[in-house]
């Protein structure tokens, strides 16, 4: 049996010392900014990433993840507490969660958000050993012309899911992908928007510009806020009553499957999930008054989703190379700056890396339910540490790190350079993650359709007679014209403002 | 007025600069055939879609107007940007410690509430974190107060 084997490799790599001690290392930063209201996975990962330099190309990708799933989990304990969400992902969980935490249900909530993210995790990790193979083998059928569709099938996907406008979120792809021709031209060897630049003419880094966009922006845009900390409530017993659990339970298993469904898509990701599965909820409920008052399907159900599409969203990155997020973005940036090109060939060449990974994945979820319960009274003592200090803080690790990147102050820079841009899009109501998408597809996009083109002779008809490219750039099309529909148009707006408030 | 102050109209206004500068500075480079592109070819499709787009999103916010846009407040983003600014010329040239404080320093300030005690019991974690992390846990080759060690 070939997953068996493959497994057995995984865990045997994930089970390393080394790699355990990154696992948790990821995990207990991923709890810790998930906690912490005004930072987030996309600006800690752009953060750390000139650090995983330093390591083992399987260390890094698995303490990155660890990060990313970490986050949500945390997310939640913030929601709950404090009705802040933590993280994006656990907006909703603030809903029915505070209202729990107000009658004194606090840690009943908790402990349910935890197990049932650990349930969605497991599943979630099952779902991506089964099936990264097959996925993989038909990946490896796709010529230049099919991977051109693909990624522009990605873009589209991110633009659907952009807040707001969907002609500004369009323009930001595009605005992305130029910023990413930025260098030299690899067939060429012109240079392309360099300046004359020496620190350019490799290309823009992506990890300064990230670090700009998420994690400088957030920070002044926080200090215009004034961002307040309310008092954290009491977290009482942890055991659910018998209630909870026969309500709890099938909202597990069907936020599970939702949010393990909306992952893979291109473009999903935690938040459509959680927020996805409080629909459900909602909808189902023979008691939907109890919305909004601490109804436990409400924790149960979006918790458990955000953590299942956590975890399937690294499946169309980690077969085809294609991220379908900005955290996702940053994970293909991380393999870049190790030497690994990532695509289907990821899991034929590096097969310790890809089952190591995954395999990390599980046994990440296991620590997060350890650090999340039994622990859960240093993370709210940590609730109390002022944002004033934590902003210097990041604004430090984000300097030094871009700084050693390549040892140039030139690059801590740019960091200060797209904090400002990112400012100027916040304020202009744009988008960062279609831009970091558009920005990490932009070199291989144009690469693949200049390769097509080569081989089409010029002809742009080769993406309409290839099956594959054509049904993906179908799809494409499709999600296009859903989102021009009035009435799907509708139902996003609704979705977004709910999410704001 | 206000409809030329909306942030739709504001936003096409950025796509068509980015679009128009992208070809001002894509201007020397060959676009080729569709068959054999040119260095050119890309960014030159790209700058006219930004282009187009950008004219059709600044039309419709003449038409409809929408949100109004919140003029910047300068404080923090200046205090913030001036703060990476200082860290990235200080650093190489008077060592890491300097260039902390400076950080820390203006950003706090540009984050309201200013204490001097809070203040420098922050200075003196962080220096102890970026020298453990940094300089002795990944070996940076960077000096702690340049000309000292």
């Amino acid at each position: 049996m070939d997953i068996i084997h493959n497994l057995s490799l995984g865990i045997s790599v994930a089970l390393s010392l080394q790699n355990l001690l990154y696992a948790l290392a990821g995990c207990i930063i991923g709890t810790l900014i998930g906690v912490l209201p005004g930072i987030g996975p996309v600006a800690t990962i752009a953060m750390l990433l000139p650090i995983t330099f330093h390591l083992p190309p399987t260390a890094a990708l698995i303490m990155l993840a660890g990060i990313y799933y970490g986050a949500q989990y945390g997310g939640s304990t913030t929601s709950i507490l404090v009705n802040l969400p933590g993280e994006a992902s656990s907006v909703v969980t603030c809903i029915d969660g505070y209202q729990m935490a107000r009658r004194g249900r606090a840690g009943a909530a908790l402990s349910i958000s935890a197990v049932g993210s650990f349930f969605a995790g497991t599943i979630g990790t099952i779902v991506i050993v089964l099936f990264a193979t097959p996925l993989t083998q038909m990946a490896q059928k796709f010529g230049p012309a099919d991977y051109c569709a693909l990624m522009v099938l990605g873009l589209m996907a991110a633009i659907v899911l952009a807040n707001g406008s969907v002609l500004k979120a369009i323009a930001m792809v595009l605005l992305g992908l130029l910023f990413g021709l930025v260098g030299t031209d690899v067939n060429t060897g012109a240079q392309r928007f360099t300046f004359e630049v020496a620190e350019l003419s490799d290309g823009i880094d992506f990890a300064p510009i990230a670090m700009g966009l998420f994690g400088i922006t957030e920070i002044i845009l926080n200090f215009e806020r004034r961002l307040q900390r309310s008092g954290a409530v009491k977290v009482g017993s942890l055991w659910p009553t018998m209630d909870e659990v026969r309500r709890a339970w099938p909202a597990v298993l069907r936020g599970t499957g939702l949010g393990s469904i909306l992952g893979v898509l291109p473009g999903g990701g935690p938040t459509l999930g959680a927020f996805s599965a409080y629909m459900l909820e909602k909808k189902i409920s023979r008691n939907p008054g109890a919305f909004g008052k601490g109804a436990v399907e409400g924790v149960a159900g979006p918790e458990s989703a955000n953590n299942a599409a956590a975890q399937t969203s690294f499946i169309p990155m980690l077969t085809l190379g294609i991220p379908s997020n900005a955290v996702m973005a940053l994970m293909v940036g991380a393999m870049i700056i190790q030497g690994i090109q990532p695509g289907p060939e990821v899991m034929t060449k590096n097969p310790e890396l890809f089952w190591g990974m995954v395999a990390s994945m599980w046994i990440g979820n296991c620590m997060l339910v350890i650090i999340n319960l039994p622990l859960i009274g240093i993370w709210v003592k940590l609730l109390t540490v002022p944002y004033r200090f934590l902003a210097p803080a990041i604004l430090l690790f984000c300097s030094i790190g871009a700084y050693s990147l390549q040892n140039s102050s030139f690059h801590i820079m740019q960091v200060a350079a797209f904090g400002v841009l990112g400012y100027i899009f916040a304020r202009l109501g744009c988008e960062g993650a279609p831009f970091l998408l558009g920005l990490v597809l932009g070199p291989q996009l144009e690469e693949y359709f200049r390769r097509a083109m080569l081989l089409s002779r010029g002809d742009p008809l080769v993406f309409i007679q290839r099956p594959i490219s054509l049904s993906l750039l179908l799809a494409a099309a499709a999600l296009l014209v859903l989102m021009i529909l009035p009435s799907l148009r509708q139902a996003r707006n609704e979705a977004f403002q709910e999410e704001e408030t | 007025m206000s409809r030329l102050l909306g942030k739709d109209f504001l936003a096409g206004l950025m796509f068509i600069g980015f679009g128009a500068g992208a070809l001002w500075f894509a201007r020397h480079l060959p676009i080729g055939t569709a068959m054999r592109m040119g260095p050119g070819y890309v960014p030159h499709a790209l700058a006219y879609l930004l282009l187009v787009l950008g004219f059709v999103i600044a039309a419709i916010a003449l038409i409809y107007p929408g949100e109004r846009c919140e003029g910047p407040r300068w404080k923090p983003l200046g205090t913030v940007t001036i703060a990476i600014v200082c860290f990235a010329l200080l650093f190489e040239a008077a060592g890491m410690l300097p260039a902390l404080v400076a950080l820390v320093l203006i950003s706090s300030w540009g984050g309201g509430e200013f204490n001097t005690l809070e203040v420098t019991a922050n200075i003196a974690v962080l220096t102890l974190l970026c020298v453990v992390v940094f300089k002795l846990g990944l070996g940076m080759n960077v000096s702690i107060v340049a000309g000292i060690g």
